[in-house]
């Protein structure tokens, strides 16, 4: 159940990249743009501005989708998808498909404990009392 | 030239009681790309077109304002009394506008496929239909089938009128697996397909393809009733079943007359085809397509000259293990190593303590240099 | 079932199953991952060396009825054949048997270690788990303080 070893997780950007501006105006939403402008100083990088996303804080290709456990998730819909698990429950974890009713959660929780598999939301829907 | 396979006929019961050599249309070369084409070209032959309204969005009189009155140049309705005068239209960006590029009934609703190409086509999904790992690939169930390409005698065909007896056939020739998957499938379609006659979908089970001359038509009716079960004359195979959404291996369920008259109907690598004018089967570029096997054969590999080089892998004195780490390894390099660490004489000096300390008169000389 | 048809190499099905397929399980998360559930896929991964019904030759490992495995291997003709070994007291008989009777013949013997490795996984799926998990415990100061309020409450 526990991943297998790897070198540390780095994150080099743990911050989201805003879009330019979106802090002062509230019609312009946080979700990343790249700015254009002939004479926007994020895009001409002065000293100061935000930092703009490049392909230089891409993580590790080794830690690539790695959850802090070190596993990758790995989208289940019923016990049977569970099986898949089976050789990789050192890489993968499994993650419950939001529209899985209770029932047949616990199936699915019941059958990654058999085979060893971690779930990474084992509360949803199952935990009763708050 | 390989001798032709002799394939198993079943009767109703599901009793294999005779053979049958395997027609040549199941040589034809299995091209995926080309049923792919030839699919996307002949679903579209059913579109029926639409279209909005012409009309819609234009039915207004709007002008411009042109500049100088501090709105955009979009065309505006005239007029006044009215909420809707002054405000834009005809653009795609404008409440009521039209939308943008119309839909037009003159779209290129169908696709002309050349001929040849069909035959192509609907030759390569026979020859994949025998093929049992691409009937597995594309999903139907056919772990108890007695043998793919599944041959029912036609003997008992023209009688069989009755659902029920075509489900006991279904089951006999272990093909009723594939028609429950089918039953446990049907869902509620998504969007507003419900309201335009398609409500549900489901898989597709077996194709039974039959022989009309004398495996007649009641047949048809005894099957259709049966979720996922379609039936096909002989004569007019339709890619559109062979290969549903373009994916080879539907699983076939062949009346023998269906089987035998393959040859005719398609040709034989010898004799063209007594339908099709001037049509003969199409044949493989490559006559083995087994390429690691013709890689790999003495002919080719006689041929080759050496790789320039050399293997680039292999170190010349095997792996390099560090002395330092690897204990076997320090011990075949330094034997004494051994009786060293024993007699622990590396902590020896530690275990001492520290050195005595130099008396003053060291260091007057020491300094004095 | 069997199949006495031109067969069609391994490279060939390969392709035209390669992008879409039936046992294929594509996932967007962890880089777009590819799994299959092909039964005579042994690691279940999406690959020419693991693929079931491509392969003439292929080993799968299975759980059969009362906690036993069964190992699936292919005949020529396509058809899969079983072999069921109920549960043993130690599970290298097992192994031997997987081996004997596959890699050991010269039957995929690049497949050795996977199908040891699957018939293991699944014994070890059968084990009643020897240690329990432990309760979680509260963690934060709130969830404490809650923690301690509700033990309180109880008594």
């Amino acid at each position: 159940m526990t991943a297998v070893k790897h070198v540390p997780i780095v994150k080099k950007h743990k911050k989201r990249f805003n879009r330019h501006q979106s802090d002062r105006f509230m019609c312009v939403a946080p979700s990343w743009r790249k700015p254009k402008g002939i004479d926007n100083r994020v895009r001409r990088r002065f000293k100061g501005q935000a930092a703009m996303p490049k392909i230089g804080y891409g993580s590790n290709k080794k830690t690539r989708h790695m959850m802090p456990s070190g596993h990758k998730a790995f989208l289940v819909h019923n016990a049977n998808d569970v099986d898949l698990l089976l050789m990789h429950n050192h890489t993968f974890a499994a993650e419950i498909s939001h529209a899985v009713s209770s029932r047949k959660r616990i199936e699915i929780i019941a059958k990654a404990k058999k085979l060893g598999v971690k779930v990474t939301n084992p509360k949803g829907k199952v935990t009763t009392d708050v | 030239m390989t001798s032709v396979p002799q394939i198993q006929v079943f009767s109703v019961e599901g009793k294999a009681d005779s053979e049958l050599p395997l027609p040549d249309v199941f040589r034809a070369p299995i091209r995926s790309d080309i049923v792919q084409t030839v699919h996307a070209g002949m679903a579209k032959n059913k579109r029926q077109s639409y279209a909005v309204s012409v009309k819609a969005g234009h039915q207004t009189s709007a002008e411009s304002w042109g500049t100088g009155r501090a709105v955009a140049r979009i065309p505006r309705v005239s007029g006044g009394g009215t909420h809707r005068a002054g405000q834009a239209a005809f653009g795609n960006m404008c409440r009521s506008g039209r939308m943008f590029a119309p839909t037009k009934v003159w779209r290129r609703w169908h696709v002309k496929i050349n001929l040849n190409q069909k035959r192509f086509a609907t030759a390569s999904a026979i020859a994949a239909s025998a093929s049992q790992p691409l009937v597995l690939s594309r999903g139907h169930r056919i772990s108890s089938t007695p043998s793919i390409p599944l041959v029912v005698a036609s003997s008992a065909l023209p009688d069989l009128a009755k659902t029920r007896a075509a489900v006991a056939l279904l089951k006999a020739v272990g093909a009723y697996s594939d028609v429950v998957k089918v039953t446990k499938s049907r869902k509620l379609r998504a969007g507003k397909g419900k309201l335009r006659g398609r409500r549900h979908r489901q898989r597709r089970g077996p194709l039974v393809i039959y022989d009309p001359a004398t495996d007649g038509k009641l047949l048809s009716k005894a099957f259709r009733n049966i979720p996922g079960v379609e039936t096909c004359p002989v004569t007019a195979l339709n890619l559109l079943q062979l290969a549903p959404g373009g994916h080879l291996g539907r699983f076939v369920i062949w009346s023998s007359d269906a089987f035998k008259a393959l040859d005719s109907i398609y040709g034989t690598s010898t004799s063209p085809s007594s339908t099709k004018k001037d049509y003969s089967l199409p044949s493989a570029q490559v006559t083995n397509p087994d390429i690691s096997r013709l890689i790999n054969s003495s002919e080719i590999q006689s041929v080759l000259r050496a790789v320039k080089g050399g293997a680039k892998s292999k170190r010349a004195g095997g792996q390099k293990k560090n002395p330092l780490t690897n204990r076997q390894v320090m011990l075949r390099l330094n034997p004494y190593a051994k009786g060293y660490a024993a007699a622990k004489l590396g902590q020896a000096k530690y275990k001492e303590g520290k050195p005595e300390r130099a008396d003053a008169s060291f260091h007057n000389v020491l300094k004095s240099a | 079932m069997s199949s006495a048809t031109y067969p069609a190499p391994a490279d060939l099905l390969w392709e035209i199953t390669r992008n879409n397929t039936s046992f294929l399980v594509k996932r967007k998360t962890a880089g777009g991952i590819k799994l299959s559930r092909d039964p005579l896929n042994l690691r279940n991964v999406h690959s020419r060396k693991h693929s079931g019904a491509v392969n003439d030759q292929a080993i799968g490992v299975v759980p059969s009825d009362k906690g036993g495995i069964s190992l699936l291997t292919k005949k020529k003709s396509g058809a899969t054949i079983t072999h069921s070994y109920k549960p043993s007291k130690t599970s290298r008989k097992s192994y031997l048997h997987i081996v004997n009777s596959t890699a050991k013949k010269g039957y995929r013997p690049d497949l050795r270690g996977d199908a040891v490795a699957r018939a293991s996984a699944l014994i070890r799926s059968y084990r009643k788990p020897v240690k329990q998990t432990p309760e979680a415990q509260p963690r934060g100061a709130k969830a404490k303080k809650n923690a301690a309020a509700a033990a309180a409450a109880d008594l």
